[in-house]
């Protein structure tokens, strides 16, 4: 399905990676950011008879700013693509019939026959964090979540499977719901409180508001990331810091959920320090009465991030397993040098 | 005498005595029973009886099958395992060998590849190659990571993407089966008798960073009588003054302790067979003030430094260790003392500490309250748990045989220590 759309729009004009990005992420609901990123790559190769490494490097480069420059939150997709040159690069380098004695076509013809492999790993790496992650839920507890977290809500699904049946479920979840983009759509996240509460799971729903009051009665809040720093701090939807700040002060353990495809070269000293635009605090000298106080520059309020740092963490799960903060840099520092 | 007391108290002496003479599953069956009766309890001793029977196991396993070799290791571990899950060095152990028996295959694999590089059969090349590339451009400790984030896009064989995840033991077990190689075996024998002097050393070892940490008048507090704390006492107090505070950590070991402080050991301890000729602090000068534990926090604002002993130490960098070291690490937070947590490497495990109750084991409650006491004993509930798990935020600094470490760093270690494909054998 993935690898098929972008052909209505080959036919009419060059090759467009937004488009395509931003196709791929419509088409497949399932799909993250940097795989999607990739994925977009990827068709970028078929489209583009590039025979030498330079061309293909230099291509690959300048798409990627491109698509940078075009999407307003890159952190999540510029994992993708990092990954992506880097795994190119090191391939190249490498000994063997992939490398630069070997045939160039070969290792396009790996990548450009494998998008599909690509998208069903990324989806096969969810299920590898849920097994990793099964181990947080324990009989009795309660957890609080937040957001639309495909990796989170199969890993309390898997849970939730695990324990055999509605009769024997035995963890309460405590869904954090953020207001939807229109009054009238449901929230983000619904879905999941849905399908946990279809197999038997109490689920409760509370607004951003009352985190605070609920989290005594959490045992453990396990949130999605879009992004992974170098430092092991996550990049998450808005509202994910204040839940990191409130569990930090209450004494629960809040753990993060990411595939490691999501960690991405960035360091960020604070929430300011993010490359990215997002104007949610704006000052204003009147009171603008038609849009009360919504900052309506923000395109949609489910997407603005903010910066958790690693210090409120307690772990990352993660499909290579659970690791501290710290451990992502190494994992990051392999990729790279 | 040794045979008498041998009869009376079955234990790591009398184990490894019978394990020369005993066939192997008579001495599986003993070491299990030996776990579950808690007739071996210490850390290091349950290491040493589980590397000792694991070096007869594979001795007398004839076969030079890598794959063979590790089904049996690994069945044996299994068992050893399940029999005492809350003493996790055993496992640690377990997956030492498992890692050696890989380690040594893979070597061999390596070598027998590059030799017939150019004939090689087509479905093994993809990994060989990957192998040996990892080899070459990188020490073998940081191997598995690159694949990990790569994991997503690499090459399709199913070899080669799954390389870290438990699923791959049995592909790469596949893969191993081709080596036909006599030293497979000998190497592994080695290696073990390497993790067994590793584990006679690993107290000296990390006595030798004493110095480093223990300073002229400084106030030390410590717990328990742990061996490693005393060897590393005693290392600074050979060059140097100190004061030690002692807390007596009653009910379980406070017997052991005010022996280890005295110098009067009662030698009914395994592991104090050979330590129990060494010389007490205080025969070296030092002060060593016995306290109970309850005047730990009234003493914290004194304290330069304290130093703990462990049961064992989780990869997040959390540990369990003696009832006890909760309080005294959390009163050291509370007064920013710093925290010193000296332990072998081979009391670091893989496991994630999902459900930290699970790791604490319940001891003999009569220690806390006599049966002598019977009226009350009827009417309440007495718990006496022997361990705590400490979080890895109270600790400051751990020592192992390799150095110092921040709590954070422990995963790193793990990961040098372990395969990933054995942390659930």
């Amino acid at each position: 399905m993935a690898s098929t759309t972008p052909a209505p729009s080959e036919s009419a004009k060059p090759f467009d990676i937004v488009a395509t990005y931003n196709e791929l992420l419509r088409s497949d609901p399932d799909l993250t950011m940097p795989i999607a990123a990739i994925e977009a790559l990827v068709l970028l190769l078929t489209h583009s008879p590039s025979s030498t490494i330079s061309e293909t490097l230099d291509l690959l480069e300048k798409s990627t700013a491109h698509l940078k420059k075009s999407i307003p939150n890159p952190i999540g997709l510029s994992a993708g693509t990092d990954l992506f040159q880097r795994y190119l690069i090191t391939t190249l380098q490498r000994p063997g019939q992939l490398g630069p004695a070997g045939d160039f076509n070969a290792i396009r013809a790996h990548l450009l026959s494998n998008g599909r492999l690509f998208i069903r790993r990324a989806k096969e790496s969810r299920d590898k964090i849920a097994a990793f992650g099964r181990g947080f839920v324990r009989d009795g507890s309660t957890v609080l979540t937040n957001g639309g977290s495909r990796v989170v809500a199969s890993l309390l699904q898997k849970a939730a499977d695990d324990k055999g049946g509605p009769s024997a479920v035995r963890f309460r979840v405590i869904y954090v719901l953020s207001p939807a983009k229109d009054s009238s759509a449901e929230p983000e996240g619904m879905e999941t409180v849905r399908a946990l509460r279809a197999k038997g799971v109490p689920v409760a729903t509370i607004p951003e508001s009352a985190v605070a009051y609920s989290l005594g009665k959490a045992d453990i809040v396990i949130v999605g990331a879009e992004g992974v720093v170098e430092n092991g701090g996550i990049v998450s939807r808005m509202g994910t810091y204040q839940i990191g700040l409130l569990a930090k002060a209450m004494g629960k353990p809040f753990y993060a959920v990411a595939e490691s495809h999501k960690f991405v070269r960035l360091y960020p000293l604070g929430q300011y320090d993010l490359p990215i635009e997002q104007r949610v605090i704006d000052f204003n000298t009147e009171e603008d009465i038609t849009d009360g106080h919504k900052p309506q520059s923000v395109a949609h309020s489910s997407d603005v991030v903010d910066f958790t740092p690693p210090h409120l963490i307690s772990a990352l799960i993660t499909d290579s397993g659970v690791l501290t903060p710290s451990a992502v840099s190494e994992e990051l520092i392999k990729i790279w040098f | 005498m040794p045979s008498t007391s041998m009869a009376l108290t079955p234990g790591l002496a009398s184990f490894l005595r019978s394990l020369k003479t005993n066939p192997i599953d008579t001495s599986i069956d003993n070491l299990i029973s030996l776990l579950k009766r808690r007739q071996i309890r210490h850390s290091r001793s349950c290491a040493t009886a589980t590397a000792y029977l694991l070096l007869r196991v594979i001795s007398a396993c004839r076969t030079s099958d890598a794959a063979k070799l590790i089904e049996r290791v690994q069945s044996v571990g299994r068992r050893l395992v399940a029999a005492q899950p809350k003493e996790m060095v055993v496992g640690n152990i377990v997956r030492r060998v498992l890692g050696l028996i890989r380690d040594e295959a893979e070597d061999d694999r390596e070598a027998d590849f590059n030799l017939s590089e150019a004939s090689e059969s087509q479905p093994q090349t993809p990994r060989a190659l990957d192998g040996s590339d990892r080899g070459s451009s990188r020490p073998p400790l940081s191997q598995p990571a690159p694949i990990s984030m790569f994991s997503l896009l690499s090459h399709p064989e199913p070899e080669t993407s799954l390389p870290g995840t438990p699923a791959s033991a049995s592909p790469s077990g596949r893969l191993l089966g081709h080596v036909q190689s006599k030293d497979v075996r000998a190497e592994v024998l080695e290696g073990v008798n390497e993790i067994i002097d590793e584990l006679g050393q690993v107290d000296d070892q990390i006595a030798a960073y004493a110095l480093d940490h223990i300073h002229s008048n400084e106030i030390i507090l410590t717990h328990t009588s742990s061996t490693t704390v005393q060897k590393f006492l005693l290392k600074a107090a050979a060059k140097r003054k100190f004061t030690v505070i002692h807390a007596e950590s009653y009910p379980n070991n406070h017997e052991a302790t005010h022996a280890t402080v005295s110098g009067n050991s009662t030698g009914d301890e395994e592991i104090l067979s050979t330590e129990s000729f060494q010389k007490p602090l205080i025969a070296l000068g030092i002060t060593v003030i016995l306290i109970p534990d309850s005047a730990v926090f009234a003493l914290m604002s004194r304290v330069n430094k304290v130093i703990l002993g462990t049961h064992s130490v989780l990869a997040n960098g959390g540990l369990v260790a003696s009832a006890g070291t909760r309080v005294i690490a959390r009163a050291a937070k509370v007064h920013q003392t710093p925290v010193v947590v000296v332990s072998g490497v081979y009391k670091l495990s893989p496991v994630y500490p999902f459900d930290f109750d699970s790791l604490i084991e319940y001891g003999d409650s009569s220690n806390v309250i006599g049966y002598e006491d019977g009226d009350l004993v009827d009417q309440i509930d007495v718990q006496n748990p022997l361990y705590d798990y400490v979080p890895a935020e109270l600790i400051d600094l751990y020592i192992t045989n390799l150095g110092g470490h921040a709590p954070s760093y422990l995963y790193r270690i793990v990961s040098d220590h372990y395969r990933k494909e054995d942390i659930s054998f």
